[in-house]
């Protein structure tokens, strides 16, 4: 294997890729447009959503020389950005306009919610007593509910800390636990575009990189350059992993792209090492390569190839995890998930950016992606090494 | 049918053979088991001048079948260094199967292809080789440099070496002022031009062009036949094919194949002289006619 041949075949190619300005364009602005896309279609948080607050709350303590019920200072916490806020008298009709889609949620503060608060922080651990808030939500639109959950969790957290204090017992901090008694637990502030965004590096790459390959492939057999390539001195492995090059250094420029996107515009915030989180989109462009080369080899031209791309697409973004956590998928379809490459991706990637997590956590995806990558360049050169 | 004889050149067994005008048959000794080649061409040659030459391309018996279709029937070529050596025949006779074989590019069904006495394929013999594909294949989306580089490097050559030799070549072909252009800018004619170069950049002994000139204007034509000339003249060995029966008078020595076959192989004057006929398009139809 001879290394300046190698990299003769990937200079060429990020040679073509400069002169061919569009091409050049479809590399590095698909994925800019599919996070755009994708960031403000469904990373963006709702806003204004219209909601009811039945507030029956009785009880009122002396705050700050105010008078006020807990319910409303948790009420006066909640997000004006986030909500519009509809005050109702009484519940029936708080839950009237919900059934007929006017308002997304009710919150409902019963008439003991502060006085059951107090009598928890006096009667130190009692498991008895608790402040319910009741939350009627419409259902019908899951990143809805998730915002509206979410929000009240914070003017939650937000009342808990005022009223750590103000009534100041730094002695019995968990007295005036109050998240104990709203079950709504969700310690993690991750909003949906932070789930998003891993999977979109992931897709992206996989989708240029498949479509690139197949395309340049498909060329170099029509206008007889790979003949050309395989009657010099170089070898089929030296083809297949200069090309492998090259897609290596575009999908971590694609990356870099989609990652600044994501930092710049959407606020995304990164956990985990970087550097892994681009080895993991390296292994990635790599199996895709080998896959857009084998796949190449079963059509004559570029019509057919294009008739692919749907084929190997809409399994990878329906069942890869990319939109919907794969153990919600029905059970018949989930082994499926588990031969998508794309799969191990965006579940390295997530973990790396979301959780921090590192290679010990994440080596059986990362040894799923080697082993990909390994066996479509290997049936690559194989398929190049094949003669009629 | 002619009768004639030839001497074993082991043995000294003096051989009598017949066949038809203008046919190559292969010999073997009765005596000694010596193999060779005898050309009926009606002027006497035998098998002892032959074998004294230096024939660096041969292929034994080589077949290919697509299936049921024999594309290339028992072809048994001699070629010899300095040649240029014309593959003639129809469309769909077996020419571009031929020269596939002959690179590597095709495996034969049964048969041997040996360049300088070397099995093809074979990977080390390809640095001796350049190789000039029917289509023009050249990168449309890179520079004539960058496409002259490439090959370099794929050679195996020193990065000044290439720009040397680019720069003679490039001059020879005519493209030295588009060096820097984009193939997919070029006419026709200099991305034909550029394909040539492209299988010369590396100075191969031997030089194998699928019909370099098919959609070539017969200016190009010309000015092709005169850079094949020079490189000939250089040494180098050139095997091409074509179906344009008066290009091959260009050639030092032609083959005609028909279906895969080699019905006649010689220099074009004696081909024309035992057909009589005045061009090889008439001579290769009286041989056709023959066969049948």
């Amino acid at each position: 294997m001879n290394l300046h041949r190698i990299f003769a075949f990937t200079r060429r190619i990020l040679l073509q890729f400069r002169h061919d300005r569009r091409t050049l364009a479809f590399v590095l602005i698909i994925p800019l447009l599919m996070m755009l896309i994708f960031g403000y279609t469904f990373g963006g948080e709702p806003k204004g959503l219209q909601i009811g607050v039945v507030n029956l709350d009785k009880k009122i303590v002396i705050i700050n020389e105010n008078n006020l019920s807990f319910a409303s200072l948790i009420i006066d916490n909640l997000d004006t950005e986030t909500f519009d806020i509809k005050y109702y008298s009484n519940f029936n009709k708080a839950e009237d306009d919900l059934q007929t889609s006017k308002i997304w949620a009710v919150f409902y503060f019963p008439a003991n919610f502060s006085n059951n608060l107090l009598t928890r922080f006096s009667t130190d651990q009692n498991q008895d007593i608790s402040s319910q808030i009741f939350l009627n939500l419409d259902g019908t639109n899951p990143n809805v509910d998730t915002t509206v959950v979410k929000e009240l969790q914070n003017a939650l957290k937000k009342t808990n800390d005022q009223i750590r204090n103000i009534f100041s017992l730094p002695s019995h901090p968990d007295a005036i636990t109050i998240t104990n008694s709203y079950v709504y637990t969700n310690a993690e502030d991750v909003r949906f575009i932070d789930y998003f965004a891993p999977g979109v590096i992931c897709f992206a790459i996989m989708m240029v990189t498949i479509i690139i390959t197949i395309l340049i492939f498909i060329n170099e057999r029509r206008q007889g350059t790979l003949q050309r390539l395989l009657t010099s001195p170089a070898s089929e492995t030296e083809i297949v992993l200069g090309y492998a090059l090259a897609f290596a250094i575009i999908g971590i420029i694609q990356c870099i792209v989609i990652l600044l996107t994501a930092i710049l515009i959407f606020g995304i915030t990164i956990i985990g090492n970087v550097f892994l989180a681009l080895i993991v989109v390296i292994l990635l462009a790599i199996g895709h390569q080998g896959l857009g080369i084998l796949l190449s080899s079963g059509a004559k031209n570029e019509l057919q190839a294009v008739q692919f791309i749907p084929l190997i697409i809409f399994p990878a973004i329906l069942l890869s995890g990319l939109f919907w956590p794969v153990e919600s998928i029905p059970s018949f379809l989930q082994p499926l998930s588990y031969i998508i490459p794309l799969k191990y991706g965006i579940d390295a990637e997530r973990a790396i950016m979301l959780k921090g997590w590192g290679i010990g956590e994440i080596w059986l995806e990362i040894v799923v992606l080697i082993i990909f990558a390994i066996l479509t360049l290997s049936l690559s050169v194989i398929l190049l090494k094949k003669r009629k | 049918m002619i009768q004639k004889q030839v001497r074993c050149p082991k043995c000294k067994k003096i051989i009598t053979l017949s066949g038809s005008c203008g046919e190559t048959i292969q010999v073997t000794c009765p005596i000694c088991g010596t193999r060779g080649k005898v050309v009926f061409d009606k002027i006497d040659k035998t098998s002892t001048e032959e074998n004294k030459r230096n024939y660096i391309i041969n292929t034994n018996n080589l077949t290919k079948k697509f299936g049921k279709l024999i594309a290339v029937d028992t072809l048994n070529l001699s070629i010899e260094e300095g040649e240029i050596y014309g593959l003639l025949g129809p469309n769909g006779s077996g020419k571009t199967t031929t020269i596939k074989m002959l690179c590597g590019l095709l495996r034969p069904t049964s048969g041997l292809v040996k360049v300088f006495n070397q099995k093809i394929p074979n990977k080390n013999i390809m640095q001796e080789i350049g190789y000039m594909p029917q289509e023009t294949a050249v990168y449309l989306d890179n520079t004539v440099h960058e496409n002259l580089f490439l090959f370099g490097e794929l050679y195996g050559m020193k990065h000044d070496k290439i720009i040397e030799a680019e720069k003679s070549i490039l001059k020879f072909t005519d493209l030295y002022n588009r060096r820097d252009e984009l193939v997919s800018n070029l006419s026709g004619g200099m991305k034909h031009r550029l394909s040539l170069a492209c299988a010369l950049i590396h100075n191969p002994r031997i030089l194998f062009l699928d019909e370099p000139t098919v959609g070539v204007d017969p200016e190009l034509r010309e000015t092709f036949w005169q850079y094949f000339n020079i490189i000939s003249k250089k040494g180098n060995t050139i095997l091409i094919t074509t179906h344009y029966m008066d290009e091959a008078s260009h050639c030092s020595r032609v083959g005609f194949l028909r279906h895969g076959k080699l019905i006649a192989e010689d220099k074009p004057d004696i081909l024309k002289k035992i057909t009589n006929k005045d061009s090889l398009e008439d001579a290769f139809l009286t041989l056709t006619r023959e066969g049948i």
